[in-house]
């Protein structure tokens, strides 16, 4: 049993997990999740491959340039180490490019474990969007090296109804190139959305960011670090967290700037918003900054519905229950609206509205 | 139109309005004037239904509804706009997405058919360039970055696309130059001027009064209406100042 090995509060990095939900779902016993997977997929042309319960489904996929193939990933991640088996790869030679490749993972109970590979040659460009559904424990490792002027865009939903997702990115960023991952907790299950960027190369631009939606008594997190370690690069993490009931959202991000890396330009914003009292919501921005000339703004606060602009809009003819929903999606809004496509970022939005409605 | 009997509200469990009485009917402009603190705002919020402003005792009736007992939203539904002293800055929601959610809201409350995106857009542009409001402000996020000034012909353009039968304007002249002032006083008149409407102004000062002219005016006191009078009683306000009548 993996599960044994998972780790503990006692780590300071752990310390908001939620292992005990990510440990039921391991042993979750597995029922039709009565999805069907094909409905998953957003309406966008492009690669699509599907995996259920961590196994790929040819008969709801057609791969095109991603192979499916078997790795052993190279990392000591707790939860990543533990990716293991049949996963995807996407190689793209030099100057190639493939878009709005689609993923679906979906999930019936019980656990599964699934590695990606993503290698961009020099100035290829890729985007892939994956959607987490059904239940289960979905554990993910994905492994991302960008030649020099290469652009990745990555947008994941995590939309599973129970269970538990964790998700480990570990990106090296070459010269000049480009990564942006958004990601969107919008389902009813536990999350760990763990990366780790570093920007190797001179120029490179790192972002990974979004939104946490919690209800009832779930948990999400979000646990990022970038690393600069090369001059005039930039890095975002831009990420909402939305708390309910007796939820917990919390975001830990982190920005390491090497000696040397001068020049550097990092952006962390981290804002809660909580819906009721008994909601928590935890921040915890860090920067560790070894060169002299280096800019790193960063903001972190957690707040209610601003009373006056509720009243305004109820004012005007607006209920309060939709007068809530229009100030609450405005607040995720921002760090949805990084998402490039414009058919993903309004699934996305989409998918937060729905949220919404059922949450107020 | 508009009741008030015997008005009594508090703040904080601290009585603002103690036995306020006043009559609207279709087709007048009143001003109630006042110095700071005599509960001229609360007035406003305690008719818009803000939570935190409680009335006591006493009774409002709009056009013979009990108004105390709607919500917000219902209160705007029934025709009732309240024009804001600090229009709200709201990021991320932009005026048009706002308005047309208000204006529908408005509309599927009292049973009609609401408006499609063109014809919705058509009446706010209309509305925005009867003010002198660029178009492209209609397309930013509610209030943000704007003026003084360009927050209030915002609520002017509001009031426009809503087309309230009661606007209770709460010091809608603060904060406004001698332009934007013109410009808002002639919005009140063109929009609000009806045999069928009424209007209250909240105000401090006399010189919206240039622009608006009103059928009475009241000076609001310690709670309560000290005293009305017709227009000549703001000019004497004017030049008088509230010291001797609040006394």
């Amino acid at each position: 049993m993996t599960v044994l090995d998972l780790p503990t509060k006692k780590a300071e990095a752990w310390r908001w997990s939620d292992m005990d939900t990510l440990r039921a779902a391991a042993e979750s016993p597995q029922a039709p999740a009565g999805v069907d997977p094909s409905d998953l997929f957003l309406d966008i042309d492009g690669p699509r491959l599907c995996f259920v319960d961590g196994v790929f489904a040819p008969a709801h996929s057609r791969p095109g340039p991603v192979e499916v193939t078997r790795h052993i990933p190279a990392t000591d991640h707790p939860l990543g180490s533990l990716a293991v088996g049949e996963g995807w790869a996407l190689h793209l030679g030099p100057e190639h490019a493939a878009t709005c490749i689609q993923i679906v993972h979906l999930g019936t109970g019980g656990e599964n474990h699934v590695p990606a590979r993503i290698l961009l040659a020099d100035d290829a460009v890729a985007s892939v969007v994956e959607t987490f559904a059904g239940t289960g424990w979905a554990n993910r490792l994905t492994a991302i090296a960008l030649g020099k002027g290469a652009r990745l865009m990555r947008s994941v939903r995590l939309v599973q109804t129970g269970g538990f997702v964790s998700i480990r990115d570990e990106a090296e960023i070459g010269e000049a190139a480009s990564l942006v991952s958004i990601f969107l907790g919008a389902g009813g299950m536990g999350s760990r959305i763990d990366g780790a960027l570093t920007l190797t190369g001179k120029g490179a631009f790192a972002e990974m960011g979004g939104a946490l939606l919690t209800s009832g008594s779930q948990r999400q997190e979000a646990a990022v670090a970038v690393r600069h370690e090369q001059i005039e690069g930039t890095s975002r993490q831009i990420w909402r967290a939305v708390a309910a009931d007796e939820s917990v959202a919390s975001l830990a991000a982190r920005v390491e700037v090497a000696r040397g890396a001068q020049q550097t330009d990092g952006e962390q914003s981290l804002r809660g918003l909580l819906l009721q009292r008994t909601a928590t919501v935890n921040l915890k921005p860090e920067l560790e900054i070894f060169a002299d000339d280096v800019k790193c703004a960063h903001g972190a606060t957690v707040g209610e519905l601003d009373r006056n602009a509720l009243f305004y809009l109820q004012s005007r003819g607006i209920e309060e229950s939709q007068a809530k929903a229009l100030l609450t999606h405005a607040f995720v809004a921002d760090a949805l609206a990084r998402i490039g496509e414009a058919p993903v970022r309004e699934a996305f939005a989409a998918d937060a509205a729905k949220w919404l409605e059922a949450a107020l | 139109m508009l009741n008030i009997q015997n008005l009594h509200a508090e703040v904080d469990g601290k009585e603002i309005l103690k036995g306020l009485t006043l009559s609207l009917n279709a087709g007048e402009v009143h001003a109630i004037m006042g110095p700071n603190g005599a509960g001229k705002s609360t007035l406003g919020y305690v008719l818009g239904g803000r939570g935190g402003y409680e009335a006591t005792s006493g009774g409002v009736t709009f056009d013979g509804q009990d108004l105390l007992a709607l919500e917000p939203h219902e209160r705007a539904a029934a025709g009732l706009f309240l024009g804001f002293q600090y229009p709200v800055e709201i990021p991320g929601v932009s005026n048009v997405q706002f308005l047309r959610e208000a204006a529908n809201a408005q509309r599927r409350n009292r049973g009609e058919a609401p408006l499609s995106g063109a014809e919705f857009l058509k009446l706010a542009r209309a509305q925005a360039a009867a003010l002198g409001m660029d178009a492209e402000m209609l397309k930013r996020p509610v209030n943000v970055g704007f003026s003084g000034g360009e927050k209030k012909r915002n609520e002017m353009v509001q009031m426009g696309i809503l087309n309230p039968k009661l606007a209770i304007l709460d010091e809608t002249d603060s904060g406004l130059d001698i332009d934007a002032l013109k410009a808002v006083g002639e919005g009140i008149n063109r929009i609000m001027r009806a045999p069928d409407k009424a209007v209250l102004l909240i105000t401090h000062y006399q010189r919206l009064l240039d622009y608006v002219q009103p059928d009475f005016v009241h000076v609001l006191a310690g709670g309560r209406i000290v005293r009305s009078g017709g227009p000549e009683l703001a000019l004497e306000l004017e030049r008088e100042g509230y010291g001797a009548l609040a006394a």
